[in-house]
Parts: C-alpha cells; structure tokens; sequence
C-alpha cells in the first residue's frame, strides 16, 4: 500500500512534481520538508538516499549547520540550484 | 587415524557396514529441512573469488545454502560476507548480480547500510523513531568466520567451527591445484568471464556424490569421447603423461573431503599438450617446466574431479573449474559454474580455454549434459514409495582401502585405492556420505572434530 498526494511542489521534479534524487548533482542546494536547506555532497544515485550538508539549522540547533547527513528521498521537497 | 563410523545417522538410512544407503536421504523433505541446520549452517561454503571484487565498492551477490549473501569490499579494502536481507523487514537489500555501490539500500522502507555493513541510513529517524533506535545493532548480518585463501574466499554461519585451513585438512593440496599458476606460483587463479548459473531437477547430493570421483559412469561421456571435445580434438582431454601415471581415489575420512588423482612417476618429463593450438600449447609447455624447477611446487600430482563436503566441487584440469551445488530444495539444486585461469596468461590462451571450458562443463557443455541426465532421471525415478524401498548400494571395494600409500617416494594422506588396474571403487562416495551422516546426527562441532580429540590425547599422553 502506498501513501498518496505526498510529493510537494518543486523545482527539479519529474511530471508528478516530486524531486527525483537520482538527478541531484554534487553542489545541488535543495531544502527538506522541515524548511532546512542541504547542500548535496555525493549522490550514490540510488534514489532513496543522498549525502548533504546542512546550511542552516536542522531541529533548531545551529550545531548542525555545516555538518554532514545521509538525506531521505521523501525528504527533499524542492531544489534551489 | 580415528575410528570410522560405519552406521550413522538414523541407523539404517547410511549402513556402511553393508553399503547401503536408503534413497529417502535424497528425496525426503524432512531430511532435507535438517540439512539446512545441519550441513549448510555449520559447514565452510565457498562464496566467491576475490578477482570478483578487486575494488572497494565492488560486489557478487552469492548464496550460502539456500541462503542468499552479498561478498563485497568495503572502503578500506576489507572483504565482508553478509545475509542479503534487511533487518527492518527481511527484503533483499541487494539484487544485482554484481556491481558497485556505496550503500546497500533496501527498497521497501528505505533502511540503508555501509560496504561494511553498518546500518547507515533509517528513513525519519528523528521524526518516526525520535532519535531512539539503536542503529548499532541492526547492521547486516555477517558470517560468523571468513577466509580469504589464495583469492577464494569462503565463509561460515558457525562460529565454533575449526579454521578453513583445519577444516580442510590433508585436501588442501588438491584445492591448490586449482589456484595455483600452471607454473607453481602461488595463488595466480583468477575467475574468466562470468559465473555460469542453472537449476537442475535433483538433490544436492546427486551432483556432490558424482564429483567425489565417479569414475564408474564414464560410459555415460562415450559420445562425447567418440566427439573428441578435447583440446586437442582427441577424447575429452589432453592426457598423455596419464598412460604413466597412478590413478587414485583418495579420501580424508575425518573431513568428508575426496578425489580422484594422479601421481606421475618420479622423474616424468611432461608430454605435449594443446597441440591444435601452437601458443597455447607453448604456453603450458613453459608453464610445466617453470614448475618443475621451482621448490615447494606440487609437481607430481594432476587434479581430477573432486569434491570439498558439503557442495563444492572442483576439477583442477582440463577444464580448470569448480561448481556449488546450492540446494533449492529436496528436489531442486541450483547449479553455479565457476571457470579458473592463470591471471598472466596470454589472452589467446584465455580465449581458447574459454572456449574449451563451455565445451565442456556448464548447461551447454557436452559432458555436463551427459552428467544432468543421469542425475535428473536418477532423482525422478526414486521418489516413489516404492522406489523409496529399495537402497543404492555403495559396495564397490569396500575394504580394500589403504592408508599410508606411497610411489616412488610421494606418500598420499587418507584412505587410498589405487585405480589403475580396479578402474574404479566406491571409497569416495561412502566417505561422503560417511561424513554427512555424521555432520545429521552432531549437536555441535566438538562431535565433528575428531582429529582435536587425538590430538588432545596424544599432548596428555606425552605430557605423561
């Protein structure tokens, strides 16, 4: 059983609108559910996970800005470039 | 040398005192439920060959038993065997044959693990789990025990089994035979093009029993000797020096290992081989005398069929192969043919050894053909209840095994018949079957390791 209408509108996205990770490019800025912007450093090209670093605060702790995290597809709602 | 057991696993379904073995052993679901635990949970299984997987990244996705694993390399170069299943929900976390990749990541729910196995991503993490998951403890499962042996890498789930090295005992120089260079280098063998993979409607055991050293059926390969499929467009092979050799059956009884071999006389000069193929034949020509020159090399001996308990068979020569018999089920076996090379040969001896090897073995080779249909046909025909009544009989030279045989100053270890005059004896299949009955009726690995209690024995009764 699959969740439906969950992909949001964005930038990067394939026909449905949702952002296909597959295509991210090392460099790519793209911004999570949580309103938390990443900066993808490798793209095992899987299409479920993606390496990114945080630019801004994840969970409101500034520790995190700058540190590096495995990104969840279903995470990534638009990408800025 | 220990006693040998001559009646096992629930008595009378393997009477080595008579040498009848029932038929349910073959074709009873009950008892091949058993093997699973039994045999393929505690025994070393052959995965693969590190030529497969020469880059961190890099993996073969293999089974252990019915079990499938993923051999890779991690990032730092270190090779890992692990269950191909996920710890969230058991989905395959890998279904490629081969390739590369950073992470394993499973499809269904995302979990996502390291090279090394590590539990590196869970979806929500902090939002669905809050941060509360001990991702430590749900890395893949790995093998309890792994060796990496001149290339070959094989694997454990018990981790009260003895090292490969003891497991494989007084074998490993047939073992050797293979992946060793045709000039005595040490572990030159490398895997040539893919694995060869089919399934075959019979039990495991058919296939394992056939390459112990079956040299009775060899009238089932008569078209293919009338054919002249060796390389040399004579027989199936190039075999001249074999004229002056003795052709043995050699068994280690407290390993479940055995072979055919052949020891050549003390000072043979090798003959020609390969003679429609001017380089390859130069080839093996340097390659003999290379290792006759060279100390420590195995140079008396040439490999023939053989079989590594529970389900690795190997055949050193002509062709260089090695198969697993992966049991599906009771009535099922999933054959994987593995194809060796010098890693420095020449690439026109590659192809022409290539050629040679489909020939021969694997689903379209000519001989292996000829092996399916008897053991197919065999399988078929004794799943019947009445069939089921009636054993096979293993009495072939039942006695008249020697220890401590010697030629010409080469001493063979374990139980030997000499075959070239008898042709023939079924010493081999009933030490198989010898050593399965014992791994059915052991509770654990103290049962199976009868040479520790001798030599437990012998350090008291010096120590005395």
């Amino acid at each position: 059983m699959a969740e439906w209408g969950s992909g949001g509108g964005s930038e990067g996205g394939g026909m449905s609108g949702i952002v296909n990770v597959r295509d991210l490019p090392v460099g790519a800025r793209v911004v999570l559910g949580s309103g938390v912007e990443v900066e993808i450093v490798s793209n095992p090209g899987d299409g479920v996970w993606v390496f990114g670093r945080y630019l801004s605060a994840a969970n409101g702790d500034p520790a995190t800005v700058g540190t590096e995290e495995m990104i969840f597809a279903q995470d990534v709602v638009e990408v800025r470039g | 040398m220990p006693a040998i057991r001559t009646r096992g696993y629930h008595s009378g379904l393997v009477d080595l005192t008579s040498g009848l073995i029932s038929r349910e052993i073959f074709v009873n679901e009950e008892i091949y439920a058993q093997e699973q635990e039994r045999v393929f949970a505690r025994s070393w299984l052959f995965v693969g060959h590190e030529s497969q997987i020469p880059n961190p990244g890099d993996f073969f996705s293999s089974r252990m038993g019915e079990e499938s694993v993923i051999m890779c390399r991690d990032r730092a170069g270190a090779v890992h065997v692990f269950l191909n299943s996920c710890r969230h929900r058991g989905m395959k976390v890998c279904r490629y044959d081969d390739g590369n990749a950073a992470v394993f990541t499973c499809p269904y729910h995302g979990w996502s693990y390291g090279t090394d196995g590590a539990l590196v991503g869970v979806p929500f993490f902090r939002e669905a789990y809050r941060s509360e998951l001990d991702r430590s403890k749900y890395g893949l499962i790995e093998v309890a025990q792994l060796c990496c042996y001149k290339g070959m890498v094989w694997a454990t789930w018990d981790a009260a089994a003895p090292p490969f090295l003891e497991y494989l005992g007084e074998f490993r120089r047939f073992l050797d035979l293979i992946l060793d260079g045709w000039d005595g280098r040490e572990g030159q063998a490398e895997v040539l093009g893919g694995v060869q993979k089919w399934v075959i409607p019979c039990n495991w055991k058919f296939p394992a029993e056939n390459f112990s050293g079956d040299t009775y059926h060899n009238i089932s390969h008569r078209s293919v000797d009338l054919v002249g499929a060796g390389p040399s467009g004579r027989s199936r092979r190039d075999y001249g020096e074999l004229n002056a050799a003795r052709k043995l059956h050699v068994a280690i009884p407290d390993r479940g290992h055995q072979t055919i071999t052949y020891v050549t006389p003390k000072d043979h000069v090798a003959q020609g081989a390969y003679q429609n193929s001017p380089e390859v034949a130069e080839y093996f020509r340097e390659c003999e005398e290379q290792r006759r020159k060279r100390p420590g090399a195995i140079s008396r001996l040439i490999g023939a069929p053989g079989e590594i308990f529970p389900n690795v068979a190997l055949l050193p020569r002509q062709p260089r192969t090695l198969a697993v018999w992966h049991p599906v089920s009771a009535h099922q076996t999933e054959v994987w043919r593995f194809f060796f090379v010098d890693r420095d040969a020449p690439r026109a001896v590659k192809n022409f050894l290539r050629d040679y090897y489909i020939r021969y073995s694997g689903p379209a080779g000519m001989t292996e053909q000829d092996d399916m249909e008897n053991w197919n046909y065999a399988h078929a025909a004794s799943r019947g209840v009445v069939a089921r009544r009636y054993p096979y009989t293993y009495e072939m030279g039942m006695g008249h095994a020697v220890e401590n045989w010697e030629w010409e100053g080469y001493r063979m270890p374990g139980r030997v018949v000499d075959l070239t005059q008898a042709q023939a004896s079924e010493e081999p299949m009933r030490n198989l079957y010898r050593r399965w009955a014992e791994f059915m009726d052991a509770e654990s690995w103290d049962e199976l390791m009868p040479w520790r209690n001798g030599a437990a024995a012998e350090a008291a009764k010096a120590a005395e």
